[in-house]
């Protein structure tokens, strides 16, 4: 029965759950508009020919498409931003460096996918080579027996780390909610449970991939009869996964996708080549304010100060102007 | 002006995370900005919703259904700003932009800090547009908005001043200057507005400027300052003004007008433009009607931002100019970089049109063959700023300097948070600074450039009461400026912008650091020799200061 229900019904659930809810984060962010152009240039501006641009001012500060896109292969590869960061200390003309929080960071989320990697062959058959080979390479194959994935155990040592850093230092414990240690907790005991299934109370892997194969083909009837079957450590890793996935598209892990649709790193800094056009006020001839807002179905109208409006309430000094020819010069004594 | 705070105390403190999500009671002396008077936000020109009411921010008198008008424009602003809604949801608190806001750590205030400012309103987006807020409440980082929350958000909207340092260092690119941009007009929405900057919008709405200037006045203060001219260079100069048929429309902050030091390069621009009308016959024209480059509109909201500057293009259209150049400057290059073309259809005259075809200065007056300025440029757009023109010159050989007229400053450059982070014009200051002086010498590396530190007072945070936090914020670009001073001996802070040669003289003077004021065009005005009137590198007796060159020794 616990098999049934955690093998089958619950990751069905989760899954149906982060896919439905991950398209729909997506689809709710693509449909707010993008008003305006607002590239935050972090270098160099394209501009006249002789004014010189690094390799950084070109990633930082992107003119083309090409440069955006390098921009956000860094950003998602590289955390290129959090590469800059420095702490402040009161001593006021110097900063510190503070790239152990980009560490910490790399070391998570590579650890996270080199697992995510290894996971694969649960699901794919036959196994592809290159995750036979990761898979032996990080392992180094033959020194330790059984192997002992490296992934496995830094993507707990960075977990580790980032928490601690949320309980030790002050800024960021006074920063953390709830929801960001839980986060992290979760993580961990998925992660732990993983390397305590690998290393100590083993689980029968031939089993649980037959169950996953079955799942994914929505062979039910096959999937309830090797459910049941296998050790209950398993699920324990397992029914925590399915909870991450489906916590996943309500939480701040959906800054995984998030960081594609961010309009200060993914728009060039053209402005002055290219004229970006907004949606909402894609013909603006007359200011939004001229038009009138309507708040609590009340209307508020700005007037317009065109020229004629303008020229209408200071045609002296406008004509006096015009008397000299629209000239200034010194006054003659 | 304020009383200037005798003693600054930098209290940090780490409340736990119960005690964030409280709104504040106590709001400190000096950061808090008063809120618009009706005569702003009602006005004929400037009408904002319920602008009729004098509010105060312990008497709020907010509209009846202010909750539900709060959250329509919340929702509105969702939908409207996919950066707003993006930054709502994907912020994982790692700190990283925390220490980042010269507001923190000039205050220590813990909400000062980008991710803290932010929260604020995402605890109130969490608990009405998202399901677990919904659910779990203040467990899940969630909060009612409350009449005191609305005290907080205004208290801290107001205390940032858009200079989006925080987005430069966030793996996300989360701009809280986004953030609190949109905030603001949110609250605008309820009847929420700062006086401050109001003031000044409502006056560029009504007369063309911010400083309310009427056409005489401000052809009166072009003229006073050609009067000065002739006293340093001995020369009779000229500029046009409304002149249908120039070349070019010059538009720069009104605060160049009349205020100190700002003045000075008001004069360096009528030198340049002289100099450029006399040898090769290139006129440029200033305007009443845009008369101003600053926009504090865009402190407000899309909408004030988009009232204020569609001014400019029309009148480009009006007086058949080819293209615009744009003054000394900070947020207003981020308007005029980013947002100005978006907001408003550029010209369509024939002058315009046909000079973008080919935007080589050669087409309009046939010595500056060469300077173009297509590499980055078009029709499209169609504004350079005077430091890119002027380098353009430089690197072509169209105008002579004398280095030697600046050998008495020693000059650092402030790069102005918006032209750093909002456009990337970094390089081209420098080119040309190096070009008109001999001794220049860099703040520490990460407090300039991209990591420029903001001056404190932007963002419409120029306002006299909040003096206290003016003071700290500016702390961080102090203790750089001290440290050059102490170093190379620099007795000048270059800036292109109008508030930041508003804030500066205070600011040193508060931290007591004796240098001087300036902007990069008043150097350009000091090395620029009027070939084309005759004038001599050994001619010029005076700076634009008035203070003679030539000091005697042992002066
Ligand atoms: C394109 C993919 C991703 C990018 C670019 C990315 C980037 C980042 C960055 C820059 C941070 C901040 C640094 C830190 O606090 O450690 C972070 C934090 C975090 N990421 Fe990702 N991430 C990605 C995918 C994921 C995925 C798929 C997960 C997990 C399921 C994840 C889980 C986390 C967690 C839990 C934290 C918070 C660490 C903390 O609370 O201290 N990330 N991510
Ligand atoms: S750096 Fe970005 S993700 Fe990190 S706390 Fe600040 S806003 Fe949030
Ligand atoms: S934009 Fe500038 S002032 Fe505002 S929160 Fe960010 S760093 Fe602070």
């Amino acid at each position: 029965m616990i098999g049934v229900i955690f093998g089958v019904i619950v990751p069905y659930i989760a899954v149906a759950i982060f896919v439905v809810g991950v398209i729909y984060r997506f689809i709710n962010w693509a449909n707010s508009a993008v008003p305006l152009k607002i590239p935050t240039t972090g270098g160099q501006q394209k501009s006249l020919p002789f004014i010189k641009r690094t390799i950084y001012d070109r990633f930082d500060s992107p003119y083309t498409w090409w440069e955006t896109v390098g921009r956000m292969i860094l950003e998602i590869f590289m955390f290129r931003s959090l590469l800059k960061n420095t702490r402040y200390y009161l001593d006021r003309v110097s900063q510190k460096d503070a790239r152990w929080l980009w560490l910490f960071a790399i070391l998570f989320h590579y650890s996270l996918l080199l697992v995510l990697i290894r996971h694969s062959r649960f699901f794919l058959q036959p196994v592809p080579e290159f995750v036979e080979m990761l898979s032996e390479i990080e392992a180094f194959k033959g020194v330790f027996i059984p192997s002992v994935y490296v992934s496995g155990l830094a993507i707990v040592a960075g977990l580790f780390l980032l928490w601690l850093r949320r309980i030790f230092l002050s800024r960021e414990r006074t920063l953390s909610l709830p929801s960001d240690h839980f986060a992290l907790i979760l993580l961990l005991a998925i992660t732990i449970s993983g390397n305590i299934m690998r290393y100590f109370f083993k689980a029968d892997l031939e089993k649980v991939k037959e169950l996953l194969m079955n799942l994914m083909v929505f062979d039910v009837g096959k999937a309830v009869a090797i459910a049941d079957s296998i050790e209950p450590i398993f699920y324990v890793h397992f029914v925590l996964a399915s909870f991450l996935l489906a916590y996943f598209p309500f939480s701040k892990l959906m800054h995984a996708g998030g960081v594609l649709f961010t309009p200060t790193r993914n728009m060039p800094n053209d402005n002055r080549a290219r004229r970006h056009v907004n949606p909402w006020d894609s013909d603006p001839s007359v200011p939004i304010l001229a038009k009138g807002i309507t708040v609590g179905g009340k209307t508020f109208t700005s007037k317009k100060l065109d020229w004629d409006t303008y020229y209408s309430m200071y045609t002296d000094q406008l004509d006096e102007i015009a008397e000299s020819d629209y000239k200034i010069a010194p006054e003659e004594l | 002006m304020e009383e200037m705070p005798e003693k600054i105390e930098i209290r940090q403190r780490f409340p736990e995370w119960r005690e964030m999500l409280k709104p504040v009671k106590k709001f400190e002396e000096g950061r808090l900005s008063y809120i618009s008077l009706p005569k702003q936000v009602d006005s004929e020109f400037f009408k904002m919703p319920f602008g009729d009411v004098e509010r105060d921010l312990h008497d709020l008198k907010l509209p009846e259904n202010w909750k539900e008008l709060f959250l329509e424009a919340m929702k509105e602003t969702l939908e409207k700003n996919r950066a707003f809604k993006l930054f709502m949801d994907i912020c994982v608190r790692c700190g990283a932009c925390a220490d980042k806001c010269h507001y923190y750590i000039g205050t220590g205030d813990p909400k000062n800090m980008p991710v803290g400012r932010a929260e604020l309103i995402r605890s109130v987006y969490r608990r009405y547009f998202t399901l677990s807020g919904k659910i779990f409440g203040k467990w899940a980082g969630a909060r009612e908005l409350t009449e005191d929350v609305v005290r907080e958000l205004y208290y801290y909207a107001y205390q940032c001043s858009l200079c989006r340092r925080c987005s430069l260092f966030c793996p996300y690119g989360i701009d809280t200057a986004e953030i609190v941009w949109w905030l603001r007009r949110i609250l605008s929405r309820i009847g929420l507005n700062q006086r401050f900057m109001t003031i000044s919008i409502e006056a560029s709405a009504r007369t063309g400027n911010h400083l309310g200037l009427l056409p005489g006045g401000m052809a009166g203060a072009i003229q006073q300052g050609l009067e000065e001219l002739k006293d340093v260079t001995g020369f009779d100069l000229h500029t046009y003004i409304n002149k249908k048929g120039a070349d070019v429309l010059f538009v720069a902050p009104s605060g160049d007008y009349f205020a100190t030091p700002h003045w000075f390069v008001m004069l360096g621009y009528l030198l340049l433009f002289n100099e450029l009308e006399e040898k090769y016959g290139l006129t440029v024209t200033w305007s009443t009607y845009a008369s101003e480059g600053g926009n504090f509109g865009t402190f407000h909201s899309y909408e004030a931002a988009q009232l204020l500057n569609s001014k400019i293009y029309k009148e480009a259209e009006r007086l058949g100019v080819s293209f615009i150049i744009g003054g000394e400057c900070g947020h207003m290059w981020r308007d005029k970089h980013q947002f100005i073309n978006t907001m408003n259809n550029p010209p369509k005259n024939e002058e315009w049109k046909r000079f973008w075809e080919n935007p080589d200065l050669g087409e309009l007056a046939e010595g500056l063959r060469g300077v173009r300025f297509d590499s980055y440029a078009s029709g499209e757009h169609g504004w350079i700023h005077i430091l890119e023109f002027t380098a353009a010159l430089i690197e072509h050989k169209k105008i002579t300097l004398d280095k030697s007229r600046n050998d008495h400053w020693a000059a650092t450059y402030h790069d102005p948070c918006n032209v750093a982070r909002g456009m990337g014009l970094i390089e081209e200051p420098r080119y040309v600074l190096r070009n008109v002086m001999n001794k220049f010498y860099e703040m520490p590396e990460h407090t300039i450039k991209e990591k420029t530190y903001c001056c404190g007072a932007g963002g419409g945070l120029l306002a006299d009461e909040i003096m206290d936090l003016r003071m700290r914020g500016v702390m961080p670009r102090m203790m750089a400026a001290r440290h050059v001073y102490k170093k190379y001996g620099v007795n000048i802070l270059l800036t292109p912008c109008a508030i930041d040669k508003a804030q500066f003289p205070h600011a040193l003077e508060y931290w007591k650091i004796p240098i001087e004021v300036g902007g990069p065009m008043e150097m350009v005005g000091n090395a620029l020799v009027l070939t084309a009137f005759g004038e001599k590198p050994e001619d010029r007796q005076y700076d634009l200061r008035g203070e003679p060159l030539n000091k005697e020794e042992g002066e």
